[in-house]
């Protein structure tokens, strides 16, 4: 495969949703969006392309205190795309006939593929930090493995192992029998289950920069107002007063 | 493997200056290229002495390389940021600048300083906004309460800069509200 069929391929094919790739390249909003609009980067969520995606979810990774939902097929196209592009270059690369024309475009590409690659690693780490942090909570709650893919799902389950064997061996089996377990629970709490405090959670009332991408419906706040977060909008709230809007794509954390 | 313990909290500058360097500017190019598919779009076809949209940081390469010269974007001109400069000082709220202009500019500054007018004079307009608007956030803090704070017109750099001191403000200031009476603190 060389280099013109990669280009034939994202004309065809390449968008797997919608209007084709080359579509959305001529009606692509950059041009016009800035033109109308002084604050640029804030475009329709629809015309967004695959990278812009991912760096939209990283960032959100980046500064969500949660654990957000995994972008299993968002990461494949990538990866993909990744993979091929590099092909193309040390195809062109091993070639001898290329031009001096060409070699600026096989280091632009080059160029290209490790930002990807940056960003990309960056995410899968970001996430890979949180599921270590929170191995024993994940592996105790249903509701945050719907958002985790079965490889992280498996990573998790196996951090908690080693953690709670590592907790045993070199401290709890050596404590009186009633001390000897990682199921302490709040001495405060006057509920009828009380939660355990040995388990690190994520704390979702950290608070965190929302930047509206659309209008957005309004959020409570914690201390009872609601927020209509018009286009543009940037506020500083605790993290589960917009998780929701984060998790449609309504809003982005910066 | 996780991610190192200085990138946990916050995104960085530099991470910031990635992200900026998608976006579009114009160059006019001192080679040819045809039209190519990139894995962020395709660009080009790059055809001397014609305009070309290209995202940053192709711009920032092909600059390196001497293969063409960047069109400031029209933000980036002595005379815009002299108005909102004046507007900085007069007004008390932020005014309205591209979301992610300080890493823009840096980037343009850095490597394609010749192709701006009076560049230095770009710097130091720069530098005094920055400042302005840096007195404006810390002033912010004293409207920061637990439930939310607006930040109309805050750039990206901004928020990063002000984030982990707010985050925390703000963080303390919930684990201090159940003991206050709920409303009687401010409103937004």
């Amino acid at each position: 495969m060389d280099w013109d069929d990669e280009y034939d391929l994202q004309t065809v094919g390449g968008g797997t949703a919608g209007p084709s790739f080359m579509d959305r390249v001529r009606n692509a909003a950059p041009d016009e969006d800035e033109d109308e609009d002084i604050i640029p980067g804030v475009l329709p969520v629809i015309n967004e392309t695959p990278l812009e995606q991912l760096i939209r979810h990283w960032t959100n990774e980046r500064h969500a205190p949660d654990l957000l939902a995994a972008q299993e097929d968002l990461l494949a196209n990538l990866l993909d795309h990744l993979r091929r592009q590099s092909e193309t270059v040390q195809l062109l690369r091993g070639d001898a006939s290329t031009s001096e024309e060409e070699h600026i475009r096989i280091m632009l590409a080059q160029v290209e593929i490790e930002r990807v690659k940056f960003i990309v690693r960056s995410y899968v780490r970001t996430r890979l930090f949180k599921i270590e942090k929170y191995a024993r909570y994940i592996t105790t709650n249903a509701e945050i493995q719907t958002r985790m893919t079965a490889a992280e799902r498996a990573h998790a389950s196996r951090q908690a192992n080693m953690i709670d064997r590592h907790l045993y061996s070199s401290v709890l089996q050596s404590l009186p029998p009633t001390q000897g377990h990682l199921d302490d629970v709040d001495p405060l709490s006057t509920s009828e289950e009380p939660k355990n405090i040995m388990i690190t959670e994520p704390d979702r009332t950290r608070p965190v920069f929302a930047h509206a991408l659309q209008n957005c419906p309004p959020v409570h706040l914690p201390d009872g107002e609601s927020l209509k977060m018009a286009k543009g909008h940037i506020s500083l709230v605790p993290f589960y007063v917009v998780e929701h809007l984060v998790a449609r794509g309504e809003a982005e954390l910066v | 493997m996780s991610i190192p313990h200085s990138l946990r909290t916050s995104i960085t500058p530099t991470e910031l200056e990635l992200v900026a360097s998608q976006q579009l500017v114009e160059i006019v190019p001192l080679i040819s290229m045809e039209r190519t598919a990139f894995i962020s779009g395709a660009y080009g076809p790059l055809r001397p002495p014609n305009k070309a949209k290209v995202p940053l940081w192709m711009a920032f390469n092909l600059k390196l390389k001497k293969k063409c010269h960047i069109v400031a974007p029209d933000w980036l001109n002595v005379e815009y940021l002299q108005g909102k400069l004046s507007l900085e000082t007069t007004k008390p709220e932020f005014s309205s600048l591209p979301f992610r202009f300080a890493e823009i500019s840096k980037v343009l500054l850095d490597v394609a300083s010749d192709d701006l007018e009076n560049p230095d004079r770009l710097r130091s307009l720069l530098k005094d906004l920055r400042e302005a608007r840096q007195a404006k956030s810390r002033d912010g803090l004293k409207t920061l309460d637990h439930s939310e704070l607006s930040l109309p017109n805050l750039c990206s750099m901004e928020i990063n800069e002000i984030r982990p001191f707010f985050v925390q403000s703000m963080s303390l200031m919930s684990q201090l509200m159940p003991i206050a009476t709920v409303g009687s603190l401010g409103d937004s």
